[in-house]
């Protein structure tokens, strides 16, 4: 189904060989984290050492890579989950489950003069950053890609993403981030108070201006006293942390940077995808490939023909059962051939719907090898 | 059980991907079938709603799409600007306030406003009434936005309560809290799938919603689930032949799973579960809207 002759095969297998990042996006619930766990592991197993950075991993796939009691640190996957896969990697694979407000309280730490730390972690609009504003979950994430990048060694990092209902908020994020530290707007308004603060004062007055008391109909005073004072803070933090902020937005237009969008292969489930890779692409972060995940195959006419040769009731059962099955096969058809028709020339990858829930090593591997090509869906 | 007709807010919450717009639309349908004014809201989405019910896009503005069914798709810049000229009262002062670019920048970064504005516009719905003083909507059925944790949403009210000094904006904030954990008022509905991450999260929604939000769920709809269909002496007789072991196993691991997460969500929850049986077809439109509407007919109470 994914264009005649060259089925997608091998642009994953290159991307694990030659790039230094690959970053899984996509709407929730489409196995966004099955995919980055697969990803990673084949390129430890062809021998490219690498680490999976996942956010919300299901119970047992946690456990199975050996991720149960680990917060915010890489571990190395143990050899013993590898042999009782019967698998030989060439190459280690670490794999780390993100903690959100950790990374930011790291973040906070390692930037802000420790006078300025207490009063930023003790400050309830930071408490607010760190867990509710939108766009935090997905730039913290990136932060850590960045700091894993550039202070760890590994090869190849694979990281997965918080699902994100819209792409713009995945985009905009250090955008965001940047913007609070960085705006014109802000400096202006704080620019008296940095002063101020320079001069002893400990509290500063947002002032008696014409907008600034209409604002403060909306959100009353104190609100905004304590905002000002957040961001007073905040623009306490040094260079480095801008300097990082823009590091983390240029990383994702790296070359070496590659993104991978997942998706579901229903039909009625495909704006998302289609919405997500046009705004992936508009922005120049053009995904290397669209993951189909979860597709059905149809079963063969000589499944029906066997199916025939059964004793009731047995036969009707097993009829009804494969008649479901080629429903949602030509369901899934439909959707990955609109698909198609809309991401143009980005390949599609297709994986298989494997009877059980992927949460082994073993299932891990077995999906890789859809994703690199070296089996394919049979519609 | 009194089902959802003597409540007027029907919050349908849960994960992305677990047909919640589905079960959204096929609740409001059910609503205006038993003959009350309904208004189903979407929250700055795709408008799933209007489209499962072979309507074309509605847009911001509330909308009719057939007897006795409204819909809207909320979207934040418009919410706010309605928030605001309520608030400020006069578009002129609006303007001089809002196409500041300070004020843009500070709005932006108070935590949740869109949200709360968003969630704000919707409440304001409930409260809506006729010349007669009657409720203006018998139903209001809130698609709650799945970004990160469902829970985000619904908390905006708390979190705001917990983050702003006393103002006009923590007063808002209290009297939307207090409509949403009213119990006369409020039904939540979980939806979930026979899965184990939909069920986890679903478990960990309905703690999140008694703790966080204070709002007791209602029902879950354990949508997309499977008969056991086959005996374990049939799938032994089908073993040899692998392309149709392949499909029984798969059905029936299906089924044991339908039956398993039904187990944890009864227990875990504590509120009736409502089974939506898996779907096949190749399109999905008005006609498995209708179907999923069937299935929920207990749940709603009457049924027209």
């Amino acid at each position: 189904m994914s264009g005649a002759g060259e089925p997608g095969s091998g642009v994953l297998a290159r991307a694990l060989a030659a790039r230094r990042v690959v970053v899984c996006v996509g709407a929730g619930g489409v196995g966004k984290t099955t995919v980055s766990a697969s990803l990673a592991l084949e390129a430890a197993l062809k021998g490219r050492e690498s680490l999976v950075c996942t956010i919300d991993p299901a119970k047992r796939l946690a456990n199975a890579l050996g991720l149960s009691a680990l917060g915010n640190v890489e571990a190395r996957i143990p050899d013993p989950v590898w042999s009782d896969a019967g698998l030989t990697p060439r190459a280690p694979l670490h794999a780390m489950m993100l903690d959100m407000k950790r990374t930011w309280d790291e973040l906070i730490a390692r930037y802000a003069p420790a006078d300025v730390r207490e009063r930023i972690f003790a400050n309830r609009f930071y408490q607010a950053l760190s867990s509710a504003l939108a766009g935090s979950q997905e730039y913290i994430a990136m932060e850590k890609l960045w700091e894993l990048r550039s202070s760890r060694g590994y090869p190849l990092i694979v990281l997965d993403t918080p699902p994100t209902a819209h792409a713009l908020d995945f985009l905009d994020a250090p955008n965001r981030v940047l913007d609070f530290l960085d705006n014109d707007a802000a400096r202006w308004l704080l620019t008296p108070a940095l002063r101020a603060g320079k001069m002893g004062l400990k509290f500063f007055n947002l002032g008696g201006s014409f907008v600034m008391k209409q604002l403060s109909r909306l959100t009353g005073t104190e609100t905004l006293q304590e905002l000002a004072n957040f961001m007073l803070a905040m623009s306490a933090l040094n260079e480095d942390f801008r300097e990082r902020a823009r590091a983390v937005k240029a990383l994702l237009r790296d070359t070496q940077t590659a993104f991978v969008l997942v998706t579901g292969a229903a039909v009625d489930r495909q704006d998302e995808a289609i919405h997500f890779h046009s705004i992936l692409t508009a922005n120049g972060m053009a995904p290397v490939a669209v993951v189909v995940n979860r597709v059905h195959t149809a079963p063969t006419a000589e499944d029906f023909d066997r199916a025939r040769a059964l004793p009731s009731p047995l036969q009707e059962k097993v009829l009804r059962t494969l008649e479901e099955r080629a429903t949602l096969a030509a369901r899934d058809a439909l959707g990955i051939a609109e698909l198609q028709r809309q991401v143009g020339n980005t390949p599609l990858v297709q994986v298989p719907r494997f009877e059980q829930d992927v949460h082994d090593v073993r299932a891990l591997a077995e999906t890789a090898r859809y994703l690199v090509g070296e089996a394919s869906v049979s519609v | 059980m009194a089902g959802l007709l003597d409540r007027r807010l029907w919050v349908v919450t849960g994960k992305g991907g677990v047909g919640k717009s589905t079960v959204s639309a096929a609740l409001a349908l059910a609503s205006a079938r038993a003959g009350r004014r309904t208004l189903v809201c979407e929250v700055n989405t795709q408008e799933r709603v209007s489209r499962f019910l072979g309507h074309p896009p509605v847009g911001p503005e509330v909308s009719r799409l057939e007897e006795n069914l409204w819909a809207v798709d909320m979207r934040p810049q418009e919410a706010m600007r309605e928030y605001a000229l309520m608030t400020l009262r006069f578009e002129a002062l609006y303007k001089a306030v809002f196409e500041n670019r300070v004020i843009r920048y500070f709005l932006r970064f108070i935590p949740s406003l869109q949200e709360l504005v968003l969630l704000g516009k919707v409440l304001w719905h409930v409260r809506e009434t006729r010349a007669d003083g009657q409720p203006a909507w018998d139903t209001v059925v809130l698609d709650a936005p799945a970004t990160g944790h469902a829970i985000s949403f619904l908390r905006v009210p708390q979190v705001l309560l917990d983050t702003v000094p006393p103002g006009p904006l923590h007063k808002e904030a209290r009297a939307m809290r207090d409509l949403l954990v009213d119990p006369g008022l409020t039904a939540a509905v979980l939806v979930s799938l026979p899965e184990e991450l939909p069920v986890n999260e679903t478990l960990e929604l309905a703690e999140a919603l008694r703790g966080q939000v204070r709002v007791q769920p209602t029902a879950v709809v354990l949508n997309a689930t499977s008969p056991l269909r086959f005996e374990e002496g049939e799938l032994r007789t089908l073993a040899p032949v692998p392309g149709l072991s392949d499909a029984a196993r798969e059905q029936h691991a299906g089924a044991l799973r339908s039956r398993e997460a039904r187990a944890r969500l009864e227990s875990g929850v504590g509120v009736p579960v409502h089974e939506v049986p898996r779907l096949f077809s190749e399109r999905f439109g008005r006609a498995q809207v209708e179907a999923v509407a069937g299935h929920l007919a207990a749940l709603v109470g009457r049924w027209a």
